[in-house]
C-alpha cells in the first residue's frame, strides 16, 4: 500500500513538473514576443498590442540526423521574427513563432504539422531544409490552406513531377537542388575541364538523390561520360569499397552530395583510395567538413548559398556563433532567415496576413525581389514555386588555410 | 584488387570487432546484449575529444584514450546502478535488461543531441598520412591501429578471463550467480568487474571510432547493428567468436559492395544472421548461450 502510495504521489509530482514545463514552452512566444514589446518602446506597443498576434509554425529537425542544419535553420527563423516584431511586426500585429522539432522523420513531421495548425492554429508554416518531410505535406498545405515557405531543395516538394504544376501552397526560397547541381556541372565541365565524372550518394537521402540525378542529366546532355554512380544507405558508415571502385576508374571528377557526416567520410575513403581528382560537392561541403576531413583538402570545389564573409549574412553567422556557441559559420542560418523573410514579404501586401488563401496567392503571384541576406534577390516564379533562374549560388573551394573561398557567383540563366 | 579488396574488409572487420566485443563481454556474463554500449561509444568520444581540446597543443593520442577508457568505467557503473543494478536484485526476467538497455541508449544519444547537436567535431590527426603502401597494398594508418588495438585487448582479454583468478570467477558467475557465491565468489562484484571492463572497452572505442570518422551524437548507436550482427555470428558471450565474426563480416561487405553495390548488403548480412539462428544459434564459436535477448 505505501508503495503504491509512495508511486502515486511520484506519479503526480512528476505530472506537475511535466505540465509546468510544458506550460512555459508553450508560452515561449508569448514572452519573446513581450520581450521584443518591452526592448522596442517607441510607442508601437499601443498598436502591437491592439490586434491578435500572428501565428508562424516553424518545423525544423532540430534533434535528428540532419539537426546539424536544422538548429541554425530555427535560430535563423526565429532571429528574424524578433527582428521583424522590434520592427512593428506585420502592420502592428506581432508574429508568434511555435517551433516544433520533426527529426528528419516524415511521420513526426505530419505530426507536428497537425499539431500546429489544429491546435495552435497557425497560417503558415517555415519548412525544413529537409525533402523527406516537406513532401508529405504536399497535400495537407492544401487542405488546410497554410503556405509552407522553406528550403526543401527536391524540386518534387514545389511541383508536381508527372505534371510539372505548381503545389499550390508549397514555397522555396533558395535555387533548387536540380539548379544547384546545374550549375555545378556547367562549371566543372567548362572551368575545370572535366570530361568524365562518377558519383557517390546515399540514394535513400532525398537531398542527395535530387542534386545527383540532374547532376548526371547535365553531364550526358554536354557530350560528358559517366563512369560510375556508386551508392551507399543510412545504415553504411564506410564506403571504401565505392571508393577504391572509383578509384580504378580514375574519372575527371566525383560528385559528393549528402548530408556534412557522409560527405566527410566518402571525401576521405575517395583520397585513401588513391582518387587524386577532383572532387565537386553539395552545398553541405562547408565548415565543419575542412575540420572533419583527415586528408588534406585539395583540388575541391563546391556550390554555396551564400559568401559567409560578407553583407548581412555575416552579420547573422556572427550573432548566431556568439548565442548557441557554434563553433562555425552555417548558410543554414541565411536560410531559415530567408524564409521568414519571404513569407513576410507576401504577408505585408496582404489585407489579412493571417488568411493562408490570401497569403499564397500573394507568394505565389507577388513575391518580388526579396533581399535575401546573402545579397541576392527573391523573386517566386509563379509556375514553379521556387526562385527564379537569377537567383545564382556561389561555386566556392578552400584555399591553403582550409579557409572557404568564394569563386564565382553563377546562375542559370548566364 | 582482390588483396587490396581483402585488407580493405580485414580494416572494416577491426571496427566492428572492436564493438562486437563489447557487446560480447557483457553477453558472456549476464546473457543480455547491452545496446546502451552504442550510447557509452558516443559520450566517450565526445569526452575525449573535449579532454584534448582542454590542453593548447593536444596530449598524446594514447593520454586520450586512457581518459577516455576511464570515463567509459565511471559512465558504465552509473549506468549499471541506474538501470541494471535493481534488475539483478530482483532477479527480473533479460527482456527487462533488454528493453533497459535500449532505453539508456536512446536516453544517451538524446541527452549529446540537446547538449552537442549543433555541431561536428573532428579528432587532430594523429598520422601524417591516413594511408601507407606495403608491396603496392593500400593499408589505412587508422583501421591498423584499430586492428591492432582490438587484437591486443582480445587478447589481454583472453588471458585474464582464463588464466587468472578473475578470469575464473567471471566464468562461474557466468555459469550461475547463485552458486558461485555459496562457493565463496562475490558475484555482485564480478559483475561489476565486468561493467568496469566493457566501460573501459567502450572508452576506447570511441576515442578510436572518433578519431577515424568525426565525433556525432549517433557516432556509437551507428556502428550498433554491424557489431550487434558480429557478435550474434560470432557466437554472443564469444569474444574470440566477435571478433571473427567481424573480420568475416568486414570482408564480405567489402567484396559484395564492390560487385554488387551497397543496397545488396543488408539483404545479404541479415540473411547470413538468419542461417546462423537457424542452423547454427551458438555461432562460429560453437558455445551455445542459453538466454539471447
Amino acid at each position: 500500500m505505501k508503495k503504491t502510495l509512495t508511486l502515486c504521489l511520484i506519479t503526480m509530482v512528476l505530472s506537475i513538473s511535466i505540465m509546468g514545463c510544458a506550460g512555459e514552452k508553450d508560452a515561449g512566444p508569448e514572452k519573446q514576443q513581450n520581450g521584443t514589446e518591452g526592448s522596442v518602446a517607441d510607442g508601437k506597443e499601443e498598436n502591437a498590442g491592439s490586434e491578435e498576434p500572428i501565428r508562424v509554425g516553424c518545423i525544423q529537425d532540430t534533434s535528428g540526423g540532419a539537426s546539424l542544419a536544422g538548429q541554425p535553420n530555427q535560430w535563423g527563423a526565429e532571429y528574424a521574427v524578433k527582428v521583424i516584431n522590434e520592427n512593428g511586426g506585420i502592420h502592428g500585429r506581432m508574429i508568434e513563432l511555435y517551433s516544433r522539432d520533426c527529426q528528419n522523420d516524415a511521420e513526426v513531421g505530419v505530426t507536428c504539422y497537425r499539431e500546429l495548425v489544429d491546435e495552435v492554429g497557425v497560417c503558415a508554416i517555415i519548412g525544413p531544409p529537409l525533402s523527406n518531410p516537406a513532401s508529405a505535406w504536399v497535400e495537407l498545405s492544401e487542405e488546410d490552406q497554410i503556405p509552407i515557405v522553406g528550403h526543401f531543395m527536391d524540386e518534387v516538394c514545389t511541383t508536381d513531377p508527372d505534371t510539372g504544376e505548381a503545389y499550390p501552397y508549397m514555397f522555396l526560397a533558395e535555387p533548387s537542388c536540380s539548379v544547384q547541381s546545374r550549375i555545378l556541372a556547367s562549371y566543372a565541365m567548362e572551368n575545370l575541364d572535366v570530361k568524365s565524372v562518377a558519383t557517390l550518394f546515399n540514394s535513400s537521402n532525398a537531398y542527395a538523390a535530387a542534386h545527383e540525378a540532374p547532376f548526371i542529366d547535365y553531364i550526358e546532355s554536354n557530350g560528358g561520360q559517366v563512369l560510375a554512380r556508386e551508392t551507399f544507405t543510412w545504415t553504411d558508415t564506410d564506403y571504401t569499397a565505392q571508393a577504391q571502385k572509383i578509384a580504378s576508374l580514375n574519372p575527371d571528377a566525383v560528385l559528393l552530395c549528402d548530408y556534412c557526416n557522409q560527405m566527410v567520410t566518402s571525401y576521405d575513403n575517395l583520397r585513401d583510395a588513391g582518387y587524386k581528382g577532383i572532387i565537386l560537392g553539395a552545398n553541405t561541403m562547408y565548415p565543419p567538413f575542412n575540420e572533419l576531413v583527415k586528408n588534406d583538402i585539395e583540388e575541391c570545389y563546391f556550390v554555396q548559398n551564400y559568401d559567409l564573409n560578407n553583407g548581412k549574412i555575416a552579420e547573422l553567422v556572427g550573432i548566431q556563433q556568439k548565442e548557441t556557441g557554434t563553433d562555425y559559420p552555417t548558410s543554414n542560418v541565411g536560410f531559415g532567415w530567408d524564409a521568414v523573410q519571404v513569407l513576410a514579404n507576401a504577408m505585408m501586401q496582404a489585407s489579412d496576413p493571417a488568411n493562408g488563401q490570401e497569403v499564397r496567392d500573394i507568394l505565389e503571384a507577388d513575391t518580388r525581389e526579396v533581399e535575401s541576406c546573402g545579397g541576392s534577390k527573391i523573386t517566386i516564379d509563379p509556375a514553379t514555386h521556387r526562385p527564379t533562374l537569377d537567383m545564382g549560388i556561389y561555386i566556392a573551394t578552400y584555399d591553403e588555410n582550409k579557409q572557404v573561398k568564394c569563386l564565382e557567383y553563377i546562375t542559370l540563366e548566364q | 584488387m582482390s588483396v587490396q579488396l581483402l585488407v580493405s574488409g580485414i580494416s572494416l572487420g577491426a571496427v566492428y570487432a572492436l564493438i562486437a566485443v563489447g557487446f560480447a563481454i557483457v553477453f558472456s556474463i549476464l546473457k543480455f546484449s547491452n545496446f546502451a554500449h552504442g550510447g557509452m561509444i558516443s559520450a566517450c568520444a565526445f569526452m575525449g575529444f573535449f579532454f584534448q581540446r582542454m590542453f593548447s597543443s593536444p596530449p598524446p593520442f594514447l593520454i586520450t584514450v586512457l581518459f577516455s577508457a576511464l570515463c567509459g568505467v565511471v559512465l558504465s557503473l552509473l549506468i549499471d546502478t541506474a538501470a541494471y543494478r535493481r534488475i539483478r536484485a530482483k532477479q527480473a526476467p533479460n527482456i527487462y535488461y533488454f528493453l533497459a538497455s535500449i532505453t539508456v541508449a536512446i536516453l544517451i544519444e538524446q541527452v549529446l543531441t540537446v547538449f552537442f547537436g549543433k555541431n561536428l567535431y573532428g579528432y587532430p590527426n594523429i598520422f601524417k598520412s591516413t594511408t601507407f603502401t606495403i608491396g603496392g597494398i593500400r593499408f589505412s594508418s587508422m583501421d591498423t591501429l584499430i586492428l591492432i588495438i582490438s587484437l591486443v585487448i582480445l587478447s589481454v582479454l583472453i588471458y585474464v578471463i582464463n588464466r587468472t583468478r578473475i578470469g575464473l570467477a567471471i566464468r562461474a558467475v557466468a555459469i550461475n550467480p547463485a552458486t558461485s557465491r555459496l562457493m565463496g565468489i562475490n558475484s555482485d562484484r564480478t559483475i561489476l568487474l565486468v561493467f568496469v571492463i566493457a566501460g573501459a572497452l567502450a572508452g576506447v572505442s570511441g576515442v578510436l571510432l572518433g578519431a577515424k570518422y568525426s565525433v556525432y551524437p549517433t557516432l556509437g548507436s551507428s556502428m550498433m547493428m554491424k557489431g550487434f550482427l558480429a557478435s550474434v555470428i560470432g557466437g554472443l558471450g564469444s569474444l574470440g567468436g566477435a571478433i571473427a565474426a567481424a573480420i568475416a563480416l568486414g570482408m564480405i561487405e567489402i567484396i559484395l559492395t564492390y560487385f554488387f553495390g551497397a543496397l545488396s548488403i543488408p539483404v545479404f548480412l541479415f540473411g547470413i544472421m538468419l542461417v546462423f539462428l537457424a542452423v547454427r544459434p551458438e555461432g562460429i564459436s560453437g558455445k551455445f548461450a542459453k538466454d539471447k535477448v
